[in-house]
């Protein structure tokens, strides 16, 4: 492993769609949430109109805690786009406030994950209107 | 539904096979490589243009639509096509459809064509490449991670971590593929290659090392499908499609299903054995997409031949080469042969069954299994069962 760790390019906007524009916006603000049916109250990521679960539409954003599991991680040793320096750690958790969905996130520790890890989201400004969420180790 | 499909067990057969060479140029638009695969694969199906009722094809936005292929070969009024969108996960859902198209009376023969430059033109891979149009996208790419071999790793360390998966299962397998290539004439790769070698070979995202990934290739390959009863009277031994299944949707995302060690495939295998009638000890010879190392693992155990999280184990046994119990990827699959988005593994397990393989021949083949993209990336997979006639 790499003494230290680089950063992924910067610059990589996402470009949400009409379901999922108010959860950036959310993020923008440090607010992590995700969708809780009204109906069967099962919770879901990412966002989408339905819960497949009792396949109805009425929700509302669930503020939560962005905790979770290291479930996955890959070390990038190439440049995949422009504007990055390798290497730099991509991690796959497991969220704990909705069981069964994963999140990808930028890694902000300083030892490469552990599976397993208890780890908790970071917010990172990228600028007044977007936040993106990364992962280090929980204190 | 479980009736209809038994009706079409072994109604439809691939009577032709056709290729362009495999390079990392080709020189020619996709379209001309089309032309040129279907016109080898009619021809060693002793067929010609007029023949054609119908033509498939899948791609993602890379490659020729079947409305210019069609009229290129001077086909007017082709009766049916399919203009699938979609990549490795539905390449053998083509040919699937195709089957079911011939056996429903549509259109009596048709073509399954994939053409792509794939090197020279659109890297799959690549450094440059426009961003997947998907909504999974957004939550990826702003953390640098979008490639196939980014997906790939973070699915294969998921499976290292929890089973106990090595890089040398990893190794073997790309070794034991690369054996395969050597005796090959239609590979790209025919240099022998150690575990040594590919411990050595450069990092890309770990856990893969430049040996995990597959070729990115300019080719095309062409497969002519009719009615079995029309394929007893022609040139080349039959191969029966005996089971063709396609599906998927949960996503390892979203959707509650979130096991990433386990793919579509395995939903898709027991309806893809019951339709045919044949199980995993059935199967002689088997083709398993393989983007990377990890995915052939993981379907070893998907498609039933090891038991979960015993794929690494069973490559080490060698029980996947030439000699073993069930040799895989043959003709050295997307690692070493070349990488035509899928439809290379359905042209080898052809070849298989007809004994026309040559050096590389498994004796005595009569079932092979040949398999998509198992459903990582997009939730969604296809294989097919063929036998011989």
């Amino acid at each position: 492993m790499p003494d230290r760790y680089g950063r992924p390019p910067r610059g990589v906007r996402p470009t949400p769609d009409r379901d999922s524009k108010d959860w950036w916006d959310r993020l923008a603000g440090h607010e992590f949430t995700v969708q809780r049916c009204d109906t069967c109250h099962t919770d879901r990521f990412p966002a989408r109109a339905f819960c497949p679960a009792c396949r109805t539409e009425r929700w509302h954003w669930e503020a939560v805690s962005p905790e979770g599991t290291v479930e996955s991680w890959i070390v990038n040793r190439r440049p995949f786009m422009p504007g990055s320096t390798e290497p730099y750690v991509v991690v796959l958790v497991r969220l704990a406030a909705v069981p069964g969905c994963l999140i990808h996130g930028g890694w902000d520790g300083d030892l490469e994950p552990e599976y397993g890890q208890a780890v908790q989201g970071v917010y990172a400004d990228m600028g007044d209107d977007l936040a993106l969420l990364n992962w280090r180790p929980a204190e | 539904m479980a009736k209809r499909l038994l009706e079409f067990r072994d109604r439809t057969a691939v009577v032709g096979v056709g290729y362009t060479p495999f390079t990392k140029d080709s020189g020619v638009s996709t379209l001309t490589l089309a032309c040129r695969a279907i016109m080898a694969a009619l021809d060693d199906a002793g067929l010609g243009p007029g023949d054609v009722e119908g033509l498939a094809t899948h791609r993602v936005g890379d490659s020729a639509a079947p409305s210019l292929v069609g009229p290129a070969l001077g086909m007017a009024d082709p009766t049916w096509y399919l203009d699938q969108f979609g990549g490795g996960s539905v390449s053998h859902a083509v040919v699937a459809q195709a089957a079911l198209a011939v056996a429903a009376g549509v259109a009596e023969t048709v073509v399954c064509y994939r053409a792509i430059n794939a090197r020279s033109e659109f890297r799959m891979g690549g450094t440059g490449r426009r961003l997947p149009v998907s909504p999974e996208v957004q939550y990826q790419a702003p953390y640098g991670y979008f490639a196939p071999p980014q997906q790939y790793a973070m699915y294969a360390n998921a499976h290292m971590q929890k089973y106990g998966t090595k890089a040398e299962h990893f190794g073997r397998l790309a070794v034991t593929q690369r054996a395969n290539a050597v005796k090959n004439p239609r590979a790209l790769m025919r240099t022998p290659i150690t575990l040594d070698d590919y411990l050595a070979s450069r990092w890309i995202a770990e856990p893969f090392r430049l040996l995990d990934c597959c070729l990115e290739t300019d080719g095309a390959c062409a497969l002519v499908v009719t009615t079995a009863e029309r394929a007893r009277s022609l040139r080349r031994p039959p191969v029966l499609i005996s089971g063709a299944a396609w599906g998927g949707g949960d996503s390892h995302l979203s959707g509650g299903r979130a096991d990433p060690t386990t793919t579509a495939a395995a939903a898709l295998a027991p309806r893809l054995y019951a339709q045919a009638g044949l199980g995993p000890a059935d199967i002689d010879v088997a083709e398993l997409y393989d983007c990377f190392t990890y995915s052939v693992i993981v379907q070893l155990e998907d498609y039933g031949f090891c038991a979960k999280g015993e794929g690494g184990p069973y490559v080490a046994s060698g029980a996947t080469a030439l000699d073993g119990a069930l040799p895989v990827n043959t003709h050295g699959g997307f690692l070493s042969e070349g990488y035509v988005h899928g439809i290379n593994h359905i042209a080898e397990a052809v070849s298989q069954l007809r004994g026309d393989a040559g050096d590389r021949q498994v004796a005595g083949a009569e079932v092979a299994l040949s398999t998509a993209q198992p459903g990582y990336i997009l939730p969604a997979t296809s294989a097919l069962l063929l036998r011989k006639g």
